[in-house]
């Protein structure tokens, strides 16, 4: 029985760090290389669901397929909000960037909120709810399930956090976007254009909120306001692993994922208590986080 | 720079004081008294309603249905000429805000209501805990406020005098739901109990707990999870240890919907579903779609029950077609109970201010102490403490898409599909 228990609640915490991975991986990425508190991410990823929501909808596109076109459309709103507002207080103390995402996450919510109706959504396709018995006896209420849609979010969210790595690493841009990162005014003098580079730089985040936003809208209802929880989420889990590289977020989601669960087992009223409890004794110990360094690399 | 702000704010101060000063003197004549009058035709005139409801935030959805039957009751009462106060027949206005489903917001604006727009009586939030804190400013202003949107015993324990619900009292809930499955499965055991935790929800939870024991059922979890929680896994995987035969939910929509999702993806398999809110609510079978089927959920009142009454609705069935007519087929399929609870607030409005003859806040408040009236919502009766005094009804999602009300028997309209069917054969 405790076995059961045991090997369910590991495949609960795998499936939650892939998602939690990629919802945090934009937020990570754009406060480690522009030093900006990015509180518009809860509501990208809000719009990514609601892309999938609509191209699933109307058109009866599969949810899966969506993403690529999630990830497009939240890259060109990422590119035009960097390069139309968030660019005019780049070099504006951290405050002044963090107020401005605030006031924007409020007018894309209530935006949506216009636009969708508080409606509740959500998107329910043929396999919805499917799931692999790993082992046990379903019919009996003994058994590890293992979801597909959230097998299939799993692998999409390593997919693309690998991706991310690679390019973080091993290309141009990504050298571009790390140099910058580490001093823009040293990257702008070996020919980095920054301006460029931060608006690509937020382009990518916004454009892995989007693909956040679709996985999730396969596996829970959302309404206009529920990004909100994921920047929190995400700003917890950067703290954690540590800003600095793409494995950092990987591993505080983990953290967050375990911490999540394994309350969630004996008393899920302070799953959230535990998650921000772990955050201060962190910030106490480690303030640069398990995983965390000074600049990407 | 300072001492500029402190004269500012000095002087916004003292019109303030003046403001709330003016105000009893202000208040009868925004009412309308039952002034003699040589004109006998019925003379024009407007009574004006307040109401702070969350239209955006965690509730807004909610929100939106109190809305609606606000809206739809001041609509058709407007065309058949509106209330009659002494002698003259007066339209009805009602002023919205938006208290973004947060207590604080809400007190305020209805603060806003009383002191700045001058409105003659109000109408209540959404939630327990917007009604708990806009309730006090209604007190302290002594201006009734009747509400269709809270149930928690916490609103009205406080000895107020001038707060009045329309939804029966948490801790009833989900009882009816265990007299339900009771009756039809004496031998049912178990029964697990997921709760929110904001204080509406435990209410419900420790009143169904509580009922559950009585009943001799044994309560094998029983936990709370965060309000706004998007993932509920472990919860689901810790049920599902226990093999509980009911499975019971305290919270709201977007909670039960992520509940049913995960039984679905773990395969846990209870004889019944039922949640306090959510299952009577359009979203919750859309969303769902055939992963609704078979689930439990309770309302004050359902278009199936067979009341009657003298006003402009007269049954359940009328009320249901008519908010259909003004907001759309597809958006009220199932009309959630807090539209109808929140049409009943302004109907015992039309009782009270009629029976007071005047819109005075301490008439009208002591003829809805008095009240007792049958109408499309049942009967509309208060405690001391101004709770209804009404039962709840037990709704089942059946597999053919419809919601039949399914006890008590008196009111049912459909099998009560029981046990559940498990999720491989479905």
């Amino acid at each position: 029985m405790s076995g059961i228990l045991i090997g369910q609640s590991a495949v609960n915490v795998l499936l939650l760090t892939g998602v939690l991975t990629i919802a945090a991986l934009g937020f990570s990425i754009v406060w480690g290389v522009m030093n900006i508190i990015n509180l518009v991410h809860g509501a990208t990823i809000m719009l990514g669901a609601y892309v999938t929501y609509i191209a699933f909808a109307f058109a009866g596109i599969d949810p899966f397929l969506t993403i690529p076109l999630s990830m497009a459309l939240m890259f060109g709103l990422g590119y035009l909000i960097q390069r139309g507002v968030i660019n005019y207080v780049m070099r504006a103390p951290m405050l002044t960037t963090f107020l401005l995402t605030f006031g924007l996450e409020i007018v894309i919510i209530n935006l949506a909120q216009f636009f969708f109706k508080s409606d509740l959504r959500a998107i329910t396709t043929g396999y919805s709810g499917a799931s692999l018995t790993l082992f046990g006896d379903a019919t009996q209420n003994v058994s590890v399930e293992v979801p597909y849609i959230k097998l299939g979010a799993l692998i999409i969210a390593l997919f693309l956090t690998a991706l991310t790595h690679l390019l973080m690493n091993n290309t141009r841009l990504g050298r571009a976007i790390r140099a910058t990162g580490m001093d823009k005014d040293a990257a702008q003098l070996t020919g980095a254009k920054i301006g460029t580079v931060y608006a690509i730089t937020f382009a990518l985040s916004a454009a892995l909120a989007g693909a956040a936003g679709s996985l999730i809208a396969m596996t829970q209802s959302f309404q206009p306001g529920f990004g909100g929880t994921y920047t929190l989420y995400a700003f917890v889990i950067v703290v954690l692993g540590g800003l600095g590289s793409v494995p950092a977020v990987a591993i505080g989601a983990f953290v967050f994922s375990l911490i999540t669960v394994l309350t969630g087992l004996w008393q899920p009223g302070l799953t959230q208590a535990a998650a921000f409890l772990l955050l201060v004794v962190v910030l106490v110990v480690k303030p640069s986080g398990i995983a965390g360094k000074a600049f990407y690399q | 720079m300072s001492r500029l702000a402190l004269r500012i704010v000095s002087i916004a101060a003292i019109f303030s004081l003046l403001l709330v000063a003016c105000q009893p003197a202000a208040a009868p004549s925004g009412g309308g008294q039952a002034a003699p009058s040589g004109d006998q035709t019925a003379e024009a005139c407007t009574i004006t309603f307040g109401a702070a409801v969350s239209l955006t935030g965690k509730t807004a959805k909610e929100g939106g249905y109190i809305k609606d039957g606000y809206e739809l009751y001041k609509d058709e009462i407007n065309k058949a000429g509106g209330f009659k106060v002494g002698d003259k027949m007066c339209q009805i206005e009602i002023k919205y805000y938006d208290d973004a489903s947060d207590p604080d917001t809400s007190a305020q604006l209805t603060e806003k209501l009383v002191t700045e727009d001058k409105v003659d009586l109000l109408l209540g939030p959404y939630g327990t805990n917007p009604t708990f804190s806009a309730s006090a400013i209604a007190e302290k202003y002594e201006i009734p406020m009747i509400e269709g949107g809270g149930a928690g015993l916490k609103i009205f324990d406080r000895g107020y005098k001038y707060i009045f619900g329309t939804l029966p009292a948490a801790p009833n809930y989900l009882r009816s739901v265990i007299d339900a499955v009771k009756a039809k499965d004496p031998s049912v055991k178990t029964v697990a109990i997921l709760v929110e935790n904001d204080g509406f929800s435990q209410e419900v939870a420790t009143g169904a707990e509580a009922y559950a024991k009585e009943q001799g059922l044994e309560v094998v979890y029983k936990e709370q999870y965060p309000s706004n929680t998007q993932d509920v896994s472990s919860l689901i995987t810790a049920v599902k240890a226990k093999n509980p035969d009911m499975i019971l939910g305290a919270g709201h929509a977007a909670d039960a919907i992520l509940i049913m999702k995960g039984l679905k993806d773990q395969k846990v398999n209870a004889k019944a579903y039922a949640f306090s809110v959510g299952p009577t609510s359009p979203d919750f079978r859309k969303t769902l779609e055939k992963d609704a089927d078979f689930v439990l959920g309770i309302g004050p009142w359902t278009e199936a029950m067979k009341f009657q009454g003298s006003d402009i609705f007269g049954t359940p069935k009328k009320f249901a077609d008519m908010m259909r007519a003004k907001y759309g087929e597809e958006n009220y399929k199932t009309v959630p109970y807090q539209a109808a609870s929140a049409a009943a607030a302004l109907l015992a409005y039309q009782k009270a201010i009629e029976a007071a003859g005047s819109t005075d806040p301490k008439a009208v408040r002591d003829e809805l102490a008095k009240l007792d009236l049958q109408s499309f919502y049942g009967t509309i009766k208060f405690t001391p403490e101004g709770i209804i005094v009404k039962p709840m009804g037990v709704v089942q999602l059946n597999p053919d898409g419809k919601v039949y009300t399914v006890y008590p028997a008196d009111a049912a309209n459909g099998e009560f599909l029981y046990p559940a069917k498990p999720w491989d054969q479905r």
